[in-house]
């Protein structure tokens, strides 16, 4: 396919219409305080913050690294619509607890929360810990996107914008809508992006079923082709199914920029109808995802694992072939699997800029100055990301896994803390010092799973162990005071 | 009562969409245009979303520490 002078030309009027985007985020702009910057003032409403909840949990590795696997994999990666899902169950262990907390000490970063629930001598080692986790997790995200948006920007101008012009260009381009309008421009532009993907990808689910004869048709044609592929998972894989669900749905619920989301939302009953339209999406877009791969199966053969993430393009290439409206539509998903992944970009990028200079660095303030430090570490982060980008060895599938790893170690700040009273900063941090160490030596020593269990999820039970047992055996005078908030949680 | 009968039923779903008890490496037969065991799971995801829709609106999401939470905190000292 090649899309050429229509390529560029739908690009640039994207790109300039996402900058039109940013700067009247601007205008809307109460104040310059971090509130109004990174959470929008806490107005986000339903719809919006739907959009914006759907736009950043389905990015690059959903539309690109996610067909991939399926390719691979064949259908037992239906698992990743279980997974998806997962994540809008487990949230039902946050929100109701955090929300309130939230509005009364006006959270804006999920170090905020952790201010006020853990107190005693290793508190500020415990923010520090969880601070460096959740930043790393973010950066290797945004790594995955950068990577997802040179691929398309090359492919979707027909090779005219090189692989490392379209990572720069469009990460350029994030920076600057990010910092003119904040939440506002990454939520508004989440909201068009999000609508753009779903499109796409049913468009592009459509034409694959009229085109290859129907569902049927496709999963005979694998099983012809690839009878592993369609078979009855060994139980290994269905081992690994169990604790993929259990490391997706924990560790994603602790992404900064979903719970930021949960700071935002303008009320209570706006994240509950927000979530319950959340649930139904990994239906309308994973799935449709991985019987995307699952299809690719019969038509192309690709040996190299890396290359199997550019099975969607492979597919638009196919679609596009035919000239005219086909190219035209294989055009438009292009774009939506651009937004989805600039989508996730941006909001991965203005967490880690919120996340860097209040918890990690202490500016707590709600001055003008604290913002612009927040924007300027989110500028200094993305290009230090950038050369890493431009490596291109890794698997998208790989680069979630090892995130998933570090987040899932959060779980007992958060997920127990919420929940359980008597549980104390240093066993805590302990449990987050071992489970990280020994989840981060066995990926690193080729062990990232035993018996189809991922390693991050044993490293969590471990951590989660440590943190609970520590919390029972240490007394309060050893531990320091606990705070308030703790108390005001359980009830 | 509704809420956490729904997410007691979610967790019965999850556990049977993977397809632990099947024999591994069995050819599967057909439903839906899918294999059978694809299906199942599926339609077991399909069962979550609707009861994890119903059990998020049914959910008290509150928007600020009610009065005993309040002072229950004040109490113990925030910082």
């Amino acid at each position: 396919m090649n899309f050429g002078v229509w390529g560029v030309v739908s690009l640039v009027v994207y790109l300039v219409a996402l900058v039109g985007v940013a700067e009247i985020a601007k205008r809307a702009k109460q104040d310059h305080s971090p509130t109004d910057h990174f959470l929008a003032g806490r107005s986000l409403g339903s719809f919006v913050l739907f959009l914006t909840l759907y736009a950043t949990a389905y990015s690059g590795n959903s539309l690109l690294g996610y067909p991939g696997r399926a390719y691979r994999d064949g259908y037992s990666f239906v698992m990743a619509t279980g997974f998806m899902m997962s994540i809008v169950v487990v949230f039902h262990l946050l929100v109701p607890k955090l929300r309130p907390l939230a509005v009364h000490y006006q959270f804006v970063t999920p170090g905020d929360y952790l201010r006020v629930r853990f107190g005693g001598r290793w508190a500020r080692e415990l923010r520090g810990a969880i601070g460096v986790l959740m930043s790393l997790a973010l950066a290797n995200f945004l790594l995955a996107q950068l990577k997802a948006m040179g691929d398309v920007a090359h492919l979707v101008t027909g090779g005219r914008i090189p692989y490392e012009l379209g990572v720069v260009g469009l990460a350029l381009v994030i920076l600057f809508y990010e910092t003119r309008g904040g939440m506002r421009a990454v939520a508004w532009t989440d909201a068009a992006q999000g609508i753009a993907m779903l499109i796409g990808l049913s468009a592009l689910l459509a034409w694959l079923l009229a085109e290859s004869g129907g569902l049927e048709a496709i999963t005979l044609a694998v099983a012809e082709r690839a009878p592993d592929k369609v078979a009855v998972p060994s139980r290994t894989v269905a081992v690994n199914w169990f604790s993929t669900i259990i490391l997706m749905g924990t560790a994603s619920v602790l992404y900064p920029q979903a719970i930021q989301r949960i700071f935002a939302a303008e009320s209570g009953r706006a994240l509950k109808r927000s979530f319950a339209g959340m649930t139904f999406m990994p239906l309308a877009t994973t799935l449709v995802v991985t019987l995307i791969g699952v299809a690719s199966i019969a038509r192309f053969d690709i040996t190299d694992a890396v290359d199997t993430d550019g099975v969607v393009p492979m597919l638009l290439a196919d679609w596009g072939a035919a000239g005219g409206f086909a190219t035209a539509a294989a055009l438009v998903v292009f774009l939506g699997a651009l937004s989805a992944i600039m989508s996730t970009a941006d909001s991965c990028l203005l967490s880690l800029g919120s996340l860097l200079s209040r918890d990690l660095l202490g500016r707590e303030g709600s001055d003008e100055a604290a913002t612009l430090l927040g924007k300027r570490l989110a500028a200094g982060i993305l290009l230090a990301t950038i050369p890493f980008a431009l490596a291109r060895d890794l698997t998208l599938w790989r680069l979630i896994e090892l995130k998933m790893e570090l987040l899932i170690q959060c779980v007992p700040a958060f997920l127990i803390a919420l929940h359980w009273s008597r549980l104390k900063t240093g066993p805590v941090l302990l449990g987050v010092l071992v489970g990280t160490a020994f989840s981060v030596t066995m990926t690193f020593s080729d062990h990232a799973r035993i018996g189809g269990v991922h390693i991050g999820v044993i490293g969590c039970l471990l951590n989660s162990a440590l943190a609970v047992l520590g919390s029972l055996l240490v007394s309060d005078s050893d531990e320091g005071t606990t705070s308030g908030a703790a108390v005001a949680a359980q009830r | 009562m509704r809420r956490s009968l729904c997410l007691a039923v979610i967790v019965v779903l999850y556990v049977a969409s993977v397809p632990w008890y099947r024999e591994a490496g069995e050819a599967p037969g057909y439903w839906l245009g899918l294999p059978d065991w694809v299906a199942v799971s599926v339609l077991c995801y399909v069962a979550v979303a609707v009861l994890n829709a119903i059990a998020w609106l049914s959910t008290e999401v509150p928007d600020e520490l009610d009065a005993e939470a309040l002072a229950a905190a004040e109490k113990r000292g925030d910082r």
